[in-house]
């Protein structure tokens, strides 16, 4: 191996051992255990990022990979319902990382079957291996990821969701922070059985520092809609691992909403291993001040006739960094593939930055593959436009910025909650202009 | 000059039957036009006979001047003299209309075993041939079809028909978008086209068409194969009857 | 004519052994000589960074500015970020000088020149009087050009290996105040410019490559155009490599002053060889204020056989900085050639109102890799760049398009507009995308977008069913996909590039 890379990956490793130093494997039984040790393997393979690695070059990583987190205050929401607050839902809590039975609804369902990881990690055989830390090692061959590996090895608390039907309503995780020092880990899985569907809703900061994967399996012919909203907090940290495969005829939906956050990478994997899929990741983030938000988005075509669709749309100022990072791959054989890739943001004053590398690689001939990528300004046009009919420059730029990322809140299915969250939108720029 | 017998066509990606059992025979110097309801299989027709991917044949035969045309690549089929002017003809971006038409007189040219045509002389002949058919210079420096609109795209088809000389001409609804002056500016160039060692097929849905270019048989076709074959006056008869009665006594 | 004909380099044989003699004994095989080539030792040391220095009859610093280069070349390591895959390079199994004995004296007439070497030039459309000039042919500015435009002239410099055999219309140019020579010529004739320009827009420490070629260039073009001259011609500058395990490291230096105008063409050929061989050049270019540069490139080195042996791996360094204000560079490329190709011709736009612009086609066939694109770093305010990239994907080939547009936070009310297209033909080849986009200020703005398709099916079949075979149809079809790229190549190198798209898919259908 070149001098150059030895060094580096020393560093990495070097890295590695200080965040773990004095973390142990979690006691679990055998399924677990086997899945935990495989993550640690690789992820002591692979070390922990630097700035030189390629995909963390728009973002440093040195906040996660520090061995205590920065402490966050805890942010005051005010009298602010939190989001999804009025939806009729599954409600399941956790405090800084931690099941909360007493706020959670009871989690038995008709169509779903729910468990804690903590409980499930106790017994020697249960229907999450082959997905826990499986889906998540499938999403480390285009890029290393390795704070999910982390996760995967790490994490003692989370659900597992097993979807056989129809659910009647949807389910929230609701992640609350009390203590400002608080380094959580969390671990979802959720499996669809051939032909069901559901909502899965998520909100809130969950701690200072948060490390979460979802894993999710959607089997031939079943629907996933997932909708989060990272909440106002300024100082929390996070990464965030979505983890999905899916088969044919299936649908995968994701919408992410983000104010705000010092830190906040979400990375997306999926693999689309069946013919006729479709998947939308769509996201809408709005940075203000010392907030740095990146959005890393793989997508393996792997079956025939799948189409994949990405929005995203960043609204950044006074300090703000954006980016955007991801590929389209379309594996040898993947025909009639349909890709579609497209980030954008708007730069409210000089300081904010957008940075992006939006990738195709392709190997099969018979798709149609597109990406565009925008930065500007507001159009001063439109904002005279505006104000020339008697609307005042603030709600007039607020309207141009709903209307900037009202692409990506078109990608919620379901109506009521694409209201739901340009509602929240619009409260919280009200807020932010006081 | 085209002898279709007993032809059976299906479409590969459906397993559908298009054609089922087609016979007809265009002899040399005579203008066919075959008329039929949406759906009957007109279009499959043209498309088969000038060689498009995705149909099959399961039976029957296709021949031209006695040569098997369904053993022949489309491009080998066009030298031999058959030419399809396109209901939706195709935009090429970037490629010039003349560059187009050049190319493909000296491909055919070349498969024949004759001589291309110089720069020159192509200059010259189809600077003749668009003035009869009113297409300005513009339009042939143009890339091909591209932001043509409906009569121009039409108008350029029978440009490339009087280029290539073919033996045996398919029109397929050619009259499909066009006003009444530029049916008949088509029809005028058609008609011009016409001689005794030519063939030409007129596939249309309408009788209109057929008041400019007048057939010596015209053919009504329905589910796949010729139902009735007759004189002008079939036509005549279907636009003012409609196809339904036909198709009740076949 | 006799000004403008040939300039051939005379012979320093005798000296040369001489040379090697005095390095000392490690240089036991002495020069390699047989009928055609005259060669340095295989391998590099510092011994041979001097001889080619030594060769070139260069002056101490020239001499040292090679060697801190190839110090530092020892320090750095390969590459390999980007998306090609090739064996390991022994870079000491590689002759870093070699040239071409026939071009010792001037030859008498065409008979005396390497037909193949005439037969590229045909090739690649340079008429035949050029030919002739070139070859150094008597009488043969006398004879009237070919074609009817002959008030259109190129003037150009061949580079035959490692070295430049010929300039034409020197006299015409120096008319002119353009000085159009080798770049070696350059080093002792015009010191003060070379050392004022060299390395200062791609520094000997760039990268691997780079530093590979500030160490041993032997050879390269030298253009500078004065301030408010408008070059009377084209210039233009041919590069072959003939000799086997040879590695080309041309170095090419242009200098456009305030108000100049130049339209540079460029053209690459090598023989078919079994192995691989290498090429690392690097292209600079200065452009001060209100100056505008043209730099047209058909890249048409050896590609390797259908199996993927031999070709040329062409790692390239040509960066063109906009130094003035309102300074203006547009880079043309037509790639269809080398077996792998590492390749970003890239623009620094420094002075305000700068403008810079890349076009590109590349086509991969069978076994071929291609990484390439272009880097856009704005810096100066009101700047523009825009970027056509048309990448073409045959066989089991490659074919990336990697490209950077930097909006740095003193770039205000910039503009970026990247188009890249990608068309695949067959389902073994890959059409790869990967760009990077950074925007530090809000009023510049960016727009990039990318497309991946085939071949459209309704276009082949009504080219076919107008006679076209399908060669001739994916050609056309190209040609047209490539249009916007070939528009704005020279009317010289339009032609020959659109022939080379049919050329270059040859065997991809069917």
């Amino acid at each position: 191996m070149a001098v150059a890379k030895e060094k580096l990956l020393a560093r990495k490793r070097d890295a590695l051992a200080a965040r773990l130093d004095g973390l142990t494997l979690p006691e679990g039984g055998a399924w677990i255990t086997e899945a935990r040790k495989s993550a640690l393997t690789r992820l002591e393979a692979m070390g922990l990022p630097t700035g030189r690695d390629e995909y963390w070059r728009f973002t440093k990583p040195d906040l996660l990979n520090a061995a205590t987190p920065e402490p966050a205050v805890v942010f005051d929401h005010g009298g602010e319902i939190p989001v999804f607050g009025q939806v009729d839902r599954l409600k399941i809590v956790f405090v800084d990382g931690v099941f909360d039975p007493e706020q959670s609804d009871d989690l038995t369902m008709e169509g779903v079957e729910i468990d804690r990881l903590e409980d499930a990690a106790k017994t020697d055989i249960h229907w999450a291996k082959g997905i826990y830390g499986t889906i998540e090692l499938a999403g480390q061959t285009p890029v290393e990821r390795p704070f999910a590996a982390l996760n995967t090895a790490f994490a003692t608390d989370g659900v597992l969701i097993r979807v056989t039907g129809k659910v009647s309503k949807p389910i929230s995780l609701m992640y609350q922070h009390a203590d400002e020092c608080s380094d959580a880990i969390l671990h979802n899985v959720v499996k669809l059985e051939p032909g069901a569907e559901m909502t899965l809703l998520e909100n809130g900061p969950a701690a200072a520092r948060f490390n979460k994967c979802l894993e999710v399996e959607v089997a031939d012919g079943a629907r996933f809609h997932h909708i989060r909203a990272q909440g106002r907090d300024h100082e929390r940290q996070a990464f965030t691992g979505i983890f999905v495969r899916q088969g044919a005829e299936s649908l995968f939906k994701s919408f992410t909403l983000t104010a705000n956050g010092r830190l906040t990478r979400n990375e997306t994997f999926i693999e689309m291993k069946g013919n006729d899929a479709s998947a939308h990741i769509a996201g809408a983030a709005l940075g203000h001040g010392d907030f740095h938000h990146d959005d890393t988005v793989f997508i393996t075509h792997d079956a025939e006739n799948c189409e994949s669709r990405q929005v995203f749309k960043k609204v950044l100022q006074k300090g703000a960094v954006g980016t955007f990072q991801g590929k389209i791959l379309v594996k040898r054989g993947a025909q009639k593939t349909d890709g579609y890739q497209k980030s954008q943001s708007l730069l409210l004053d000089d300081d904010a930055q957008f940075l992006a590398k939006p990738e195709l690689e392709i190997y099969a001939d018979d798709v149609a593959c597109s990406h565009g990528s925008t930065s500007g300004a507001i159009d001063e046009d439109m904002l005279f436009y505006l104000r020339a009919r008697g609307v005042d420059k603030g709600t007039a730029m607020d309207l141009l910025v709903i209307a900037f990322v009202a692409e990506a809140i078109e990608e919620i299915e379901d109506e009521s909650f694409r209201e739901e969250i340009t509602e929240r939108l619009e409260s919280w720029l009200l807020r932010r202009r006081g | 000059m085209l002898k279709i017998e007993n032809l059976h066509v299906k479409l590969e990606a459906e397993d559908k039957q298009i054609l089922k059992g087609l016979s007809l025979e265009v002899p040399a110097g005579e203008v066919h036009a075959i008329m039929g309801p949406n759906g009957s299989g007109k279009s499959t027709l043209s498309y088969v006979l000038s060689g498009k991917d995705g149909y099959e044949v399961t039976d029957g035969t296709a021949t031209l001047e006695g040569n098997d045309l369904l053993e022949l690549e489309a491009e080998e089929r066009a030298a031999a003299g058959l030419f399809l002017a396109f209901q939706y003809p195709v935009e090429i971006p970037g490629v010039g209309n003349m560059t187009f038409l050049r190319t493909a007189v000296n491909a055919q040219r070349k498969a024949r075993g004759e001589e291309e045509m110089s720069a020159a002389e192509f200059l010259k002949v189809i600077r003749a041939k668009a003035k009869d058919l009113k297409i300005d210079a513009d339009m042939l420096k143009r890339p091909v079809n591209v932001g043509f609109s409906g009569g121009e795209k039409k108008r350029n088809e029978i440009l490339q028909m009087a280029m290539l000389e073919p033996k045996m001409c398919i029109l397929d609804e050619t009259d499909s978008g066009l006003d009444v002056d530029a049916m008949k500016l088509v029809s005028d160039g058609v008609n011009a086209l016409r001689d005794e060692n030519r063939g030409f097929l007129v596939i249309t849905h309408y009788q209109r068409l057929l008041d400019h270019i007048v057939p010596d048989v015209v053919h009504i076709m329905a589910n796949g194969k010729i139902i009735k074959s007759g004189g002008a006056d079939l036509a005549l008869e279907v636009e003012k009857n409609g196809y339904a009665d036909l198709l009740e006594t076949a | 004519m006799a000004d403008d004909t040939m300039v051939a380099k005379e012979g320093v044989e005798q000296e040369t052994v001489d040379a090697v003699k005095s390095l000392g004994d490690k240089y036991k095989y002495g020069w390699e000589t047989d009928i055609e080539m005259e060669y340095a030792p295989k391998g590099l040391t510092e011994d041979i960074v001097r001889l080619i220095s030594q060769k070139n009859d260069e002056p101490e610093w020239m001499t040292e500015w090679r060697l801190s280069a190839y110090r530092r070349w020892l320090q750095m390591e390969e590459p390999d970020w980007a998306m090609v895959d090739y064996p390991e390079i022994n870079f000491q199994d590689q002759y870093y000088y070699a040239r071409p004995k026939s071009m010792e004296t001037k030859p008498k007439s065409l008979d005396e020149v390497d037909p193949k070497l005439l037969a590229t030039y045909e090739k690649l459309g340079i008429p035949l009087k050029e030919q002739m000039i070139l070859a150094g042919v008597e009488g043969a500015d006398e004879v009237p050009a070919d074609g009817n435009n002959s008030d259109r002239k190129v003037a150009v410099d061949a580079v035959f290996d490692s070295v430049s055999v010929g300039t034409t219309f020197k006299k015409e140019l120096e008319q002119a105040g353009v000085i159009f020579c080798s770049i070696s010529e350059a080093i002792r004739e015009h010191p003060e410019l070379v050392k004022k320009y060299l390395g200062s827009v791609v520094p000997p420490t760039d990268n691997f490559y780079a530093t590979l070629n500030s160490a041993v260039f032997s050879d390269g073009s030298f253009v500078y155009i004065p301030p408010g001259v408008r070059c009377p011609m084209e210039l233009s500058t041919y590069f072959r490599i003939n000799a086997e395990n040879t590695g080309q490291f041309e170095r090419t230096l242009i200098i456009a002053d305030k108000e100049a105008y130049v339209s540079y063409l460029e053209g690459c050929t090598a023989p078919q060889r079994d192995t691989a061989q290498l090429h690392a050049a690097v292209v600079e270019i200065v452009i001060l204020d209100d100056a505008e540069v043209k730099y047209s490139t058909v890249q048409n080195w050896y590609p390797g056989d259908e199996e993927g042996r031999g070709g040329i791996y062409n790692f390239v360094t040509k960066r063109a900085d906009c130094r003035g204000d309102r300074s203006k560079v547009m880079w043309t490329q037509v790639e269809t050639g080398s077996a792998v190709t590492w390749k970003y011709p890239s623009c620094v736009l420094r002075g305000d109102e700068s403008q810079g612009e890349f076009y590109s086609i590349a086509i991969t066939n069978n076994m071929q890799q291609a990484d390439t694109g272009t880097k856009m770093t704005h810096l100066g305010k009101n700047t523009r760049s825009r970027i056509v990239s048309k990448g073409i994907s045959a066989g089991k080939s490659n074919n990336t398009y990697r490209g950077l547009v930097s909006m740095h936070p003193k770039a205000t009310n910039s503009r970026n507009y990247t188009q890249c297209d990608s068309l695949l033909i067959g389902d073994q080849c890959g059409a790869h995308t990967v760009p990077y986009i950074e925007v530090k200020n809000p009023s510049s703005r960016v727009e990039h977008e990318a497309t991946t398709s085939k071949v459209d099916d309704d276009q082949m079949f009504y080219c076919r069913q107008r006679g076209m075979d399908e060669e001739e149809a994916v050609a056309l079809i190209v040609n047209g996909f490539a249009k916007e790229v070939l528009q704005a190549l020279p009317m010289e190198f339009a032609m020959e590039a659109q022939q080379l798209v049919a050329i270059s898919l040859e065997g991809s259908v069917g």
